[in-house]
This record gives C-alpha cells, sequence and structure tokens, in this order.
C-alpha cells in the first residue's frame, strides 16, 4: 500500500472512531470499545507461514504437522486476546503541555496507571509528528511518559490526536487505541527576525546601554546561539578556536527599560511582527532588561525575569485570538 | 562494500530453539548441518560479545550459493523433504552470521518452525513427542521475546509462552478432531523411502555373516474376532522368483486374473498397521483378499503391492480366509519362471534332487522326502553362519550344515526345482507377540522369516518350511521368534524382570494407540466420531457444526480466563473492609468523595453528623495507623475489620 494512501486511510478511520467515541475527558480508562487490533507485518508472515504449514499437513494427511499448526494458530490467537488486554484497562491519569514555541518540538507529558496485577509490556504512545515513545508499566505502577508534539502556527491548540499502542505478547499484533485529549497548549510566535533591538528608553540608556565588552570573560554565562541573535553578542574567540558559536549572556547591566510596539513593526505581515517581537523579548531577559510590549490597543506592563517573559510570550501567543 | 554493522539485537532464545529443532531433525538433514548451525550460533555468540564486524553482501551472497551447492551435492536435488530441510537449516546458519534486526530473528524463528514442520512430516513416532514439544515450547518462548522493548526474563518467557500454549491445547484438540481432512493428497512431493526393514527385493543369505537384529515393530495387527493358530501366522512379504545360484530376486509383478480364489471356510478379519517399508508390499496372512482400498495391486503370486514403497505408516483393513480354494492350474509361463535353475550352478544339488525324487512317488511325497532330510540331515540352526559361495545350496547341504531360514528356504526351492516341482521363495514374518494390554499383536523385524511355496498338481501351492524341519522350536513356540527367540522380553529379561516386561509391553501399547488414533487420526476417523457424537453421519455439515461450536466455546473460555490480566489487583483486608464501611455511609447518605481520605472524611463528617463523625473517627484513626503506621499484626487486622462490620450508620 502506497504510504500516501495509507496515511489518507488512516485519517479516515480515526476520524471515523473520533465520531464513534467522542471526547476523551480525564481520566481516561481504556475501554474494549475504542481499542482497535490488526495484525502486524510479521503477523500477516505468520499468517501465510500457519496457511503453508496447514496445506502440508492436510497433503501429507499428517496428523502430527496437523497438531503443530493448529496448537501455533490457538497460541497466536491467545497472544491476539493478550494484545488487546495490554491496552485494555489502562489508566491515563494527567496530561501536562508546556508552552511551547510553533515550528517547534514540544513536550507532553502524560501520566498513566496500570492497575492489574500483570505487566503491560511493548506500549508505545506517539503523535502525528513524533516518533512513538517506548514504556513498560510493572503491576500496579505508574509512570510519566514524555512524548513530543509539535505546532506550526501560533495560538491556543487542542493537542491533537494521540495514538497509544502494543505490540505485546509477541510483535505479531498491534492494538491501537486514538487518544482525543481536552489539553490546550500554548504556542508561542516562532523566533524568527533581524531587527535590532530598539533604542532604550530615552534618560536611563546613556548610563545602562549595555557595552559592547570585548572580552569574553566579561560575560557571566555562555549559551548556544540561537536564529535572531545579535552577532555582536556571539563569543568570536570560541568561534576562532574551533569551538561552536556561543553568545555571551550578561547579568548585570539591570534599569535598561525597553518599549516593544507592535506599530513599530508594520511593514511586517503580523506573524513576522511578532515573531520579531517575540526575538525582542527573548533578547530583553538574556540583557537582564526591563521591557514592556505595546500591541495594538493593550499596553503590558514592564517586568523583567523568565516569568516575565512567559507572561509576554503568551499575550504574544494569544495576540488576536478571541478570549477562551 | 564491507558492512560494519554489528549485530545488535541478538535472541538466545531462537539459537536455542532453532539447535534444538536441527537435533529433532538430525536423522535425516544432510552430516554438515548440524555442525555448521553449531559453528553459526557459535560465531553469533562471539560476534556479540566481541563486537564483530558482520559479514558483508558480497560474503554472504558467495556464502549462500556455496551452501546451496552444498544441498545439492549431499542429495542431488532441492526438492523433497531432507533436501528442503538441509537447505533450510543451512539457511538459518548463514542468517545467524548476519542476524541484526528484530526481523531477522522473527525470520528465524519462521524457518525453526518450518523445520519443526519437517521433523514431523518425516517421523512421528511417540518418543518424538516430548522432543517436539520443547521445541515448539522454545519458539514460543523466543516470539514472545519479540515484541519490542525491553526482553522480559528468560524465566518469565518460558513460563508465559508455556502458559500461552496451555491456553491453546484445548482449541488444538478441537480443530485436530473437527477440521475438515482431505481423503489423499492433492499435490506431492518426493518422500524419501528411507525405512530399513528386514525384508528387501533380493535376498542373499550366503553372504551374510551375522544376521543383525531389531527389536523395532514391521507390522501390527488387531484381529476382529479370534485369532489363527501360532502355526498359521506367517506373514507373506515379497515373494523372490530369480535364482542365480546365489541370489534371490523378485521379478515384475503381473496381476492376478480376476477371481484367483474361491472363498470359503474360515474367515479372520484384521487390521494391519505397516510400519514404512521400501518393497511396497502389504504385509498380510497367506491367502489376503485384496481389500477395497484403492492402489493396491494383487499379484498372481498372492501378493498385495502398492504403487510406490510405505513411507509413512499405514492400516489396511483386510481379511484373510486360510482355507480358500486355490487354482488348480498353474499358468505356463510362472511354471516355467518357477522352475528355472542356472544351469552351471549347485551341480550336486541338482543330483541328489533327482535321487530324491526317484524314490518319491509323487511330488507330494519328494516334498516331504526333502522335509525330511532337512531334518534329519544333521542340519544346525544359527544367526552367524558361515558363508557360502556361488554354488551356495552345495555349500550348505553338503558342508556348512547350518544357516538360518534364508540359507534352508533357498536350499529347499533350488532341490524342489531340480526335482521338476515349481518352487519359490517367501520373505516375511513368523509369529508375532501377543500384547494383552493393547489386545493385538506385534510383529517386530527381529520376526523376519523365509519359507518355501511348492505347486502340488492336486492341491495348488502349498506352504514348506524347511526352518521349521531343522528347529521346530523357533516356530511353534508362542513366546519365541523364529529367528532368535532369545530377543523376547519375557524370555530376555527372565521371570524377575516380569514388571519390565510389563512396561515394554505398556509403552508398546501407548505406541500403537497413538499411531492408531491420533498419527493415524483421518477423514474417517473423523466422520466416525461425528456420527458417534451424534451430529449425523457421513456429512461435512456435522463437522462444521461441531468446528463453530469448538471454537466459539474456547474463544469465551480464552477471554474469560484472560480476565485475570486487566483485573484490578483485589483490595487487601483494610480496603474492602473500609469499603464495605463506605457503601454504608453512602446509603446513609454521606457518601465519601473520590479524592478523600478517611481522616479528611471524618473531618468534613464532623461538622455535617457529627454524631456519626464521633463513631467513626476511632475506626478512621485505627484504619489510618494499620495502613501507613508501624509494620502491625495480622490480630490488629482482624479486630478492626470486626470493628469496622459492627459499625452502623445512622440514617439523617
Amino acid at each position: 500500500m502506497p504510504a500516501t494512501l495509507r496515511v489518507r486511510l488512516t485519517e479516515r478511520i480515526a476520524r471515523w472512531a473520533r465520531k464513534r467515541q467522542g471526547e476523551d475527558l480525564l481520566p481516561v480508562v481504556l475501554r474494549a470499545r475504542r481499542l482497535y487490533i490488526l495484525p502486524t507485518r510479521a503477523g500477516y508472515g505468520a499468517a501465510v507461514l500457519l496457511f503453508v504449514m496447514l496445506v502440508a499437513g492436510l497433503n501429507y494427511t499428517n496428523s502430527l504437522a496437523l497438531l503443530l499448526t493448529f496448537l501455533l494458530a490457538g497460541f497466536v490467537l491467545v497472544g491476539m486476546h493478550e494484545c488487546q488486554r495490554t491496552l485494555l484497562g489502562l489508566e491515563l491519569i494527567s496530561v501536562h503541555a508546556p508552552d511551547c514555541s510553533a515550528g517547534e518540538e514540544g513536550l507532553l507529558e502524560l501520566r498513566f496507571a496500570n492497575h492489574a496485577g500483570s505487566a503491560r509490556r511493548a506500549l508505545a504512545v506517539r503523535s502525528a509528528y513524533s516518533a512513538p515513545v517506548p514504556f513498560e508499566l510493572g503491576p500496579g505502577e505508574q509512570l510519566t511518559v514524555r512524548a513530543r508534539h509539535r505546532c506550526d502556527r501560533r495560538g491556543r491548540h487542542r493537542i491533537s490526536r494521540l495514538e497509544l499502542s502494543s505490540t505485546a505478547p509477541f510483535g505479531l499484533f498491534r492494538s491501537w487505541t486514538w487518544l482525543y485529549l481536552p489539553v490546550e497548549v500554548l504556542v508561542y510566535p516562532r523566533a524568527l527576525g533581524t531587527r535590532p533591538l530598539p533604542p532604550p528608553l530615552a534618560g536611563r540608556a546613556a548610563v545602562n546601554q549595555p557595552e559592547l565588552i570585548r572580552g569574553d570573560e566579561e560575560w557571566s554565562s555562555l549559551r548556544a546561539y540561537q536564529a535572531g541573535d545579535s552577532p555582536r553578542g556571539i563569543a568570536w574567540k570560541i568561534v576562532a578556536r574551533g569551538g561552536p558559536y556561543m553568545v555571551g549572556q550578561y547579568t548585570g547591566s539591570a534599569g535598561s527599560d525597553y518599549r516593544l510596539e507592535l506599530a513599530a513593526l508594520d511593514s511586517l505581515n503580523l506573524e513576522a511582527a511578532l515573531s520579531q517581537l517575540r526575538v525582542w523579548v527573548d533578547s530583553c531577559t538574556r540583557l537582564g532588561a526591563n521591557c514592556s510590549v505595546e500591541l495594538a490597543g493593550s499596553q503590558l506592563p514592564a517586568g523583567r525575569g523568565p516569568q516575565h517573559r512567559t507572561t509576554l510570550l503568551r499575550a504574544l501567543a494569544l495576540y488576536g485570538e478571541p478570549p477562551p | 562494500m564491507k558492512e560494519r554493522t554489528q549485530a545488535r539485537a541478538s535472541s538466545p532464545l531462537a539459537v536455542l530453539a532453532l539447535l534444538v529443532t536441527a537435533t529433532a531433525n538430525a536423522h535425516h538433514l544432510a552430516w554438515w548441518s548440524l555442525p555448521l548451525l553449531t559453528l553459526a550460533a557459535g560465531w553469533h555468540a562471539l560476534a556479540l560479545r566481541r563486537g564483530h564486524a558482520l559479514p558483508g553482501r558480497w560474503a554472504r551472497l558467495a556464502f549462500t550459493v556455496l551452501l546451496t551447492c552444498g544441498v545439492l551435492l549431499s542429495f542431488r536435488t532441492l526438492n523433497g523433504l531432507s533436501a528442503g530441510a538441509t537447505l533450510l537449516s543451512a539457511m538459518c546458519a548463514a542468517k545467524l552470521f548476519e542476524a541484526r534486526s528484530l526481523r531477522d530473528w522473527q525470520i528465524i524463528v519462521g524457518a525453526t518452525l518450518f523445520l519443526l514442520l519437517a521433523a514431523c512430516l518425516d517421523a512421528q513416532q511417540l518418543w518424538r513427542l516430548p522432543l517436539y514439544a520443547l521445541c515448539l515450547w522454545l519458539c514460543a518462548a523466543a516470539l514472545r521475546g519479540m515484541a519490542g522493548g525491553t526482553r522480559p526474563p528468560l524465566g518469565t518467557l518460558l513460563r508465559e509462552s508455556g502458559r500461552q500454549l496451555l491456553y491453546a491445547l484445548p482449541l488444538t484438540v478441537v480443530l485436530f478432531l473437527f477440521f475438515p481432512r482431505l481423503p489423499g493428497a492433492f499435490w506431492a512431493i518426493p518422500v524419501e523411502g528411507d525405512a530399513i526393514t528386514g525384508l528387501g527385493d533380493e535376498m542373499t543369505p550366503g553372504d551374510i555373516a551375522r544376521l543383525v537384529e531389531s527389536d523395532a515393530p514391521a507390522l501390527r495387527v488387531r484381529f476382529a474376532g479370534a485369532l489363527p493358530p501360532v502355526s498359521e501366522r506367517y506373514w507373506r512379504g515379497p515373494v523372490l522368483h530369480d535364482f542365480d545360484g546365489k541370489t534371490w530376486r523378485r521379478r515384475r509383478a503381473i496381476a492376478a486374473p480376476s477371481t484367483p480364489l474361491e472363498l470359503h471356510g474360515l474367515a479372520y478379519s484384521y487390521s494391519a498397521t505397516i510400519e514404512p517399508n521400501t518393497h511396497g508390499t502389504v504385509i498380510a496372512l497367506e491367502m489376503t483378499l485384496p481389500p477395497g482400498t484403492v492402489g493396491l495391486t494383487y499379484t498372481d503370486d498372492f501378493q498385495l503391492l502398492l504403487a510406490r514403497s510405505l513411507t509413512q505408516t499405514q492400516s489396511f483393513e483386510l481379511t484373510a480366509y486360510p482355507l480358500a480354494h486355490r487354482p488348480a492350474r498353474l499358468p505356463e509361463a510362472l511354471r516355467e519362471i518357477d522352475l528355472a535353475l542356472p544351469l552351471d550352478r549347485n551341480p550336486r544339488t541338482r543330483e541328489l534332487a533327482l535321487q530324491m525324487r526317484a524314490k518319491a512317488v509323487d511330488d507330494a511325497a519328494f516334498v516331504r522326502v526333502v522335509l525330511d532330510y532337512f531334518r534329519t540331515g544333521g542340519f544346525e540352526y544359527t544367526l552367524t553362519p558361515h558363508r557360502l559361495g556361488y554354488d551356495s545350496s552345495d555349500d550348505l547341504l553338503f558342508s556348512t550344515h547350518e544357516g538360518f531360514c534364508g540359507h534352508f528356504a533357498s536350499a529347499f526351492v533350488d532341490l524342489m526345482r531340480a526335482g521338476g516341482v515349481p518352487a519359490r521363495v517367501v520373505t516375511g514374518y513368523q509369529g508375532g507377540e501377543w500384547n494383552p494390554i493393547g489386545h493385538y499383536l506385534t510383529v517386530r523385524q527381529s520376526d523376519a522369516h523365509a519359507w518355501a511355496e511348492v505347486w502340488i498338481a492336486s492341491s495348488g501351492w502349498q506352504r514348506a518350511d524347511p526352518t521349521a524341519a531343522v528347529s521346530p522350536d523357533r516356530v511353534n513356540r508362542e513366546w519365541l521368534a523364529f529367528e532368535g527367540g532369545a530377543n523376547r522380553e519375557g524370555a530376555r529379561l527372565g521371570a524377575g524382570a516380569r514388571w519390565l516386561a510389563t512396561a515394554l509391553q505398556s509403552w508398546d501399547a501407548l505406541s500403537a494407540w497413538w499411531q492408531d488414533e491420533v498419527v493415524g487420526f483421518d477423514a474417517a476417523h473423523q466422520l466416525r466420531l461425528a456420527s458417534w457424537l451424534g451430529l449425523g453421519d457421513r456429512d461435512w455439515h456435522a463437522l462444521a457444526i461441531a468446528l463453530a461450536a469448538g471454537l466459539a466455546l474456547w474463544l469465551g473460555w480464552i477471554a474469560w480466563s484472560l480476565r485475570r490480566l486487566v483485573r484490578s489487583e483485589r483490595p487487601d483486608v483494610l480496603g474492602r473492609a473500609w469499603r464495605r464501611l463506605d457503601q454504608r455511609l453512602a446509603r446513609a447518605g454521606h457518601p465519601r468523595a473520590a479524592h478523600e481520605g478517611v481522616l479528611a472524611y471524618c473531618q468534613r463528617l464532623a461538622i455535617s453528623a457529627p454524631e456519626m463523625a464521633r463513631s467513626l473517627s476511632p475506626l478512621a484513626l485505627e484504619y489510618a495507623r494499620l495502613r501507613y503506621g508501624p509494620p502491625a499484626g495480622g490480630g490488629e487486622f482482624r479486630e478492626f475489620v470486626r470493628a469496622a462490620r459492627r459499625f452502623r450508620a445512622l440514617p439523617h
């Protein structure tokens, strides 16, 4: 089956399943109604093997060969039941989705609980964008599984469909369920923009302009270069030594005030402008400077530190979206 | 291009399963298969430990071609069970050199299962059953280790796969009994006739210096009614006509005229289960009529011939008429064949025969004279005779005077033919051992015998057994075989080891049951079973119904028994006791919220129902102490349960 056809078919079936099973409410306990099961590729191979064995046994009217074939068939069928049982009754207690940036992978923390007296093996969870994350649960165990997801647009988004599957006990069958979780994730605008930081507010700028210090030792710490960083901040000495591109972080020079205005970026379209604003907010946070953001119609208060950054980025993420 | 990939995934269980299964096939694989597999397994283990690079693509291709050539050299073909199994095991060895991914290992287990199938197709003796079961168990365990994710420990794999196989057993029985069988093969690949029996297409007694005996069964016979007397238990096999002075050979089979026998007198109905043999003859009592079975030819010398050699144990329903009237006329062609002697061989025998014939009044008297000669001529029965030369009859009669059945039958027929009486050598078995546990007669390879048939004009073909004349004991004693009676359990082990004889007989009976009822279970058995179950007879519908019902029952049973896998752990004593309290409190209108601990609940209750909270709080405190405090004795738990039972919730 061509890959695209397969994907389209899966999408259709997933939509049908969504209609059928409705919205999930946490905590989700998996019931038989929503569990689906199909043979894996190896499972189809096993079916062919069994068929050939059956034909051989029938052809030679060989009872022992038939006995072997039937025993194997029973073994496989018991395994099929076990495969479904691996998911049945599994509980998803909670889901935590920290904020993330558009175009980058976001983290998804899922907490599962196994109430059964036996282990659940060969489990895997995956989102539409990530490879399956394997895990397993011992008897009565709880576990937090970290999966990845990805959003390309900023804003408030529902977590896309998750797929929870198991190939236990022997990889010949794969049972799965689709989770449609009522969990939203905030996606910041992507950090993209090359315009220099506007000058700090007049009055305090002369005093608190961060010095363009030419020695690496003046930086309190270094971090990896990100798109949008000023070339002036790069620790060129390290690059000259063959090291990676690093950017110096300043501790001090607190006190500069920046006002970042959306209106100042009207030559860009809205998304690009928000992305540029995000770069600036990040720069200010790195500089440890106070900054405030003025979006059309609303003024966000000035402040500094990671907490403030989160507030600002959330505002950027939700700009233009109707309130929930 | 050399791939520098390392053996990553490995499955020691799969390797073990492969080795054991190959060993179960050892008897029909090429001699180099097992060493090669062992080598490959050793290499794999070493590569895993040391991190060798796996061989490159060209090396693997060359290796594969080499192995295929090896199989061709050993078997001259790739077709056929043994060649196929050898090729499969060789390819498994090749795969071990390059096994890397989970998929490679799945392929190896699949191939191992195919090898197991080959072993099942080839040999079905009862003693092999545990071996096959072990192979299957190992394969199943290896499969369970391939679910992906971390592999559970070996013990867990073996235990769980064993349990899974046990769950599959009832379905196996249902399918085995009711899955429709085909009456015959619809496609055939050659199966080698590698059966070895005491009988063959020719007989050269003079070349045998030592007759090695085998206790392996040749056939098992169940009689529907009475048994024939011991003296009549001659089981006919290949009939030998052509003699070159030393060796007796068969001739091309000629089908008998349509009505060879007039049937009357005593009849013995019996079912003979015949082990594989190469001569393609159905071993049967004398004067056994051709059964309705298709594919059997009844020849003019009373043999029942199969189209080809018997490669698998097979049962035949037969009826013998020992008193049947024999044809009164010998066709001229047959007479010539059965009088032919090489002109330049055994001159003294010829002379002796002519002398004796001259003394006798007729052919029948001649036969009696010659038998008397064997009885009184100072002949001795032995299993380790001297070798005989090209004039084998002369050597036996005039110099060595010793031999076993083949020697005497050969010389006797030579004498008969020289005296002008048509005669032939019949090979087969004589006697048989009654198995009192299974109620059947076991005829072993060591019961192999050779005797003569002579043509007397007045009465047709008559059996004449010169060996019985030499050594009457050999034929007439119930418990002793004709050839080398020392082999019989009872005689060999002595009276003191009676229990051992019983055990051996029980084992033999069990093997016979296995052979008849399990290995021999076929379409006919199935229909009989269906009609016995009252499902209507001679109808596949009945089988379908039984199959569907059995399958449904089994699926239900499996679903029910696997509940255990998902059932929550039973709450402990404390939990159960408190749950009952909860139920009572809920009925009284004070349900405990799901998030509330018992102490928090008591505090809330103290506001809404202070009266009840007062009586409940000691229980709640005790619960918290037993649950979370220092370890408590069992008595305290029981006390708590009793106290909880006494608690009565007051309706509000």
